[in-house]
Order: C-alpha cells, then structure tokens, then sequence
C-alpha cells in the first residue's frame, strides 16, 4: 500500500515540475494575448491650451482641449488576416477625436493598427494606415509587450507616420505600481494636414495649394506597467505650427495647437485598476504557478521518497516487517533502486 | 521500473493538460458595437 502511495506521489511529482517550466515558456506565450474584440476609451486634456483661429489665423489660448482616444478590436479582420499570417493577429480600428473647450472637433484621425497579439509585433497587412494614408510601423503602438524590458523601444509616432526610439528612462512608482518610464521627443517635423479640418470650406489640398505647411514636435512620456506592457499614464507636450504660404505670408508661422497634454484623473483611476486586475493573471502563469508547482513538485518528490525509504527498513522494525509483507513490496524495492537516478 | 512508469506518467499528464489548454486557447469574441467616440464621455 505505501509503495503504491509513493508511485503516485511520484508521479504527481512529475506533474507538477514538469508543469513549471512548460507553464512560463509554452503556455504563457500562447495564452498571454490581447483579446481581438477589446474596446477601450481614453480622455486627455490638455489645461489650458493654445488653438488656431482659423478666421484670424492667429492663436489663441482656451481653458481646456480634450483628445478622446478610442480602440475598437476588429474581430472579423483579424480573423481574415490570421489566415494568411499564420499567427494571432489584433486589428484596432482607432480614432484620435480633439475637441475645443465647446466640444466642437479640431482634428479627427483614424487608424488601423495590426499587431501580434502576444509580442505585440506589428503584422503588415492591407488596410493598415493612419488618416487615411498606408504606412508600414517598425515600432510598437499604445502598448508595451507583455514583460516589458528595461530598453528602448521603436515607437511609432502617427503623425510623421515614422517610427523612432522611445527610451526608457528608469523605474518610478505610480499608484502604488512599480513602473517603466519611457520618454520619446519628435523633434520639429513637417507632417501631413489632417484629412478632416474644422473650418468648412478648407480642405488639406486648399491649404498645401496655397503653399502653407503644417510643423509638428512633441515630447512624448509612458508609465509602463512592465508585467502587462499597458501604460498607466501617459502625457505630451505637444506643438504643431503652420508655416509660410499665402496663408502667412512674409515666412509666418502660427501655432496651431499647443499644450501639455496630460490623462485626466479619472481615466487613470480606471487604466491603474484594469491594469492591476490584468496583472494579476499575467504573473499567475509566469510568475506564481510556475514556481508554486516548482515546490509543490519538490514537497510530493521528498514524500513520495520518504515513504519509499519507510519501505524498504530492515527486518525486525515493525513498519518494515509489514511492508515486506505486502505482496507487491520486495520487487518493486529493487526497481526503485534501479529505477532511480 | 514502475518508478519510471510513474515519472512517464505524470509527464505525459502535464504535456497532455498544457497542450489541451493551449489548443483550446482564449475566446476570440466579437467586435464591439460601440462607436468610435466623437463626443467626450463624462466617466471612463
């Protein structure tokens, strides 16, 4: 009977240490995956702001600007594109909506942004773009890798449609998380006018035809939850300017949009609770299962030993006299010993 | 030799368990209905 009991403890033991590794580097990477139908919304202000007058052409500062950011996983793409890329693909329909201090747009800007679900490698297929235009990224978006490393990254900037590195700059605390802090500065770039302008009338073609040209730089900043790869927080200090033409004759430049654009408070509160929740699920598979089956492997290996040693004391001890007693006892000792490393 | 049946076992019970919950793998779901937002929502 305990020699039966020690097999099976054994074999348990197997189980479980056998289940650690395969856990972390078999498992992990094909279950860690952003799901393909996500939605997620996110609100950034920028307090106060500067805004182009486009009656005057000059700027002018407004209280607040807000950029509403909206992710949309397009379930039924993905799937299309799966099927020719041969791994899971996460195709995000996204739209970056700016609003004035009333609510009336400034500037609207679709993507599509095709991503491996788990590495979060871009995927190259038809359809990807920004405002409209086919680009090909180099460089991750929106979101970090799962486990995210202490180094640079390729981020891709949407609008100079180029990737460029974002580099980690160490570790911080945020909310009781201990994160990765990234920091990426566009220097000025001349970048294409949105397709959608908030004057009627003036179109992207109608301003390039008078020969006016639209300037942007930016000092990008992330708190990066290095577990799931999602930013906690996020801010911009972001400046666009239009230059030149007949527009502004003479060399003018004017500020189209300036300010330091920052998450607001509530949609932190949000992204630091969904990401601790998602956390928690990533370190149970690389983490807290890998190296509690580790022990519990090791704790079943030493019981199972244990009774086999009981098993096999001489004669003349009680337990031993009863053990060798039982019938499958005195060959399988003998196996245990060869079968043992 | 049953020792090494026993180790054979609970190996192919881990290969056999991991491999069935990746094969299964996670709910592919379906694309929200919600709209891409024009307007600023007043909570997350």
């Amino acid at each position: 009977m305990r020699r039966k009991a020690s097999l099976v403890l054994l074999a348990f033991a197997v189980f479980f240490t056998a289940l650690s590794p395969l856990m972390r580097w078999y498992a992990f990477p094909r279950l860690a995956k952003i799901p393909p139908s996500q939605y997620q919304t996110m609100v950034l202000e920028a307090k106060p702001a500067t805004l182009i007058d486009y009656g005057t052409m000059k700027a002018k500062k407004v209280p607040k600007v807000s950029i509403v950011e909206t992710l949309k996983g397009n379930v039924a793409a993905s799937d299309r594109i799966e099927k020719t890329a041969g791994r899971d693909v996460v195709v995000w329909d996204t739209l970056t909506h700016v609003a004035d201090p009333e609510g009336k747009m400034v500037s609207q800007i679709p993507e599509r942004y095709i991503f491996d679900a788990h590495s979060q490698e871009p995927v190259h297929a038809t359809g990807e773009m920004v405002d409209g235009d086919q680009v090909r990224r180099d460089g991750i978006e929106y979101k970090w890798p799962f486990l995210t490393e202490k180094r640079d990254y390729a981020y891709f900037d949407a609008q100079t449609r180029t990737s460029a590195p974002i580099h980690y700059r160490g570790t911080r605390t945020f909310h009781g998380l201990e994160v990765y802090y990234f920091e990426q500065t566009i220097p000025w770039t001349k970048v294409p006018l949105p397709k959608k302008m908030p004057v009627k009338g003036i179109t992207p073609e109608s301003v390039e035809k008078m020969g006016t040209t639209r300037w942007y730089t930016t000092k990008r900043m992330f708190w990066v939850d290095p577990v799931t790869g999602a930013p906690v927080n996020g801010e911009e200090v972001h400046k666009e300017e239009l230059r030149g033409g007949q527009l502004l004759p003479g060399g003018g430049k004017v500020t189209a949009f300036a300010g330091d654009v920052k998450m607001r408070p509530d949609y932190v509160e949000s992204t630091v609770a969904l990401v601790k929740s998602q956390r928690t699920l990533v370190l149970l598979l690389t983490s807290y299962l890998p190296w509690g089956f580790l022990v519990l492997g090791a704790v079943l290996l030493a019981f199972s030993l244990r009774l086999e040693a009981r098993s096999r004391r001489p004669r003349g001890d009680g337990e031993a006299h009863d053990a060798a007693s039982a019938p499958e006892s005195g060959p399988g000792t003998r196996e245990i010993v060869s079968g043992s490393p | 030799m049953r020792a090494l049946a026993a180790a054979a076992v609970g190996l192919a019970a881990a290969l056999a368990l991991v491999l069935v919950l990746t094969a299964i793998g996670t709910p592919g779901g379906e694309t929200s209905p919600k709209p891409l937002l024009t307007t600023v929502p007043a909570h997350p």
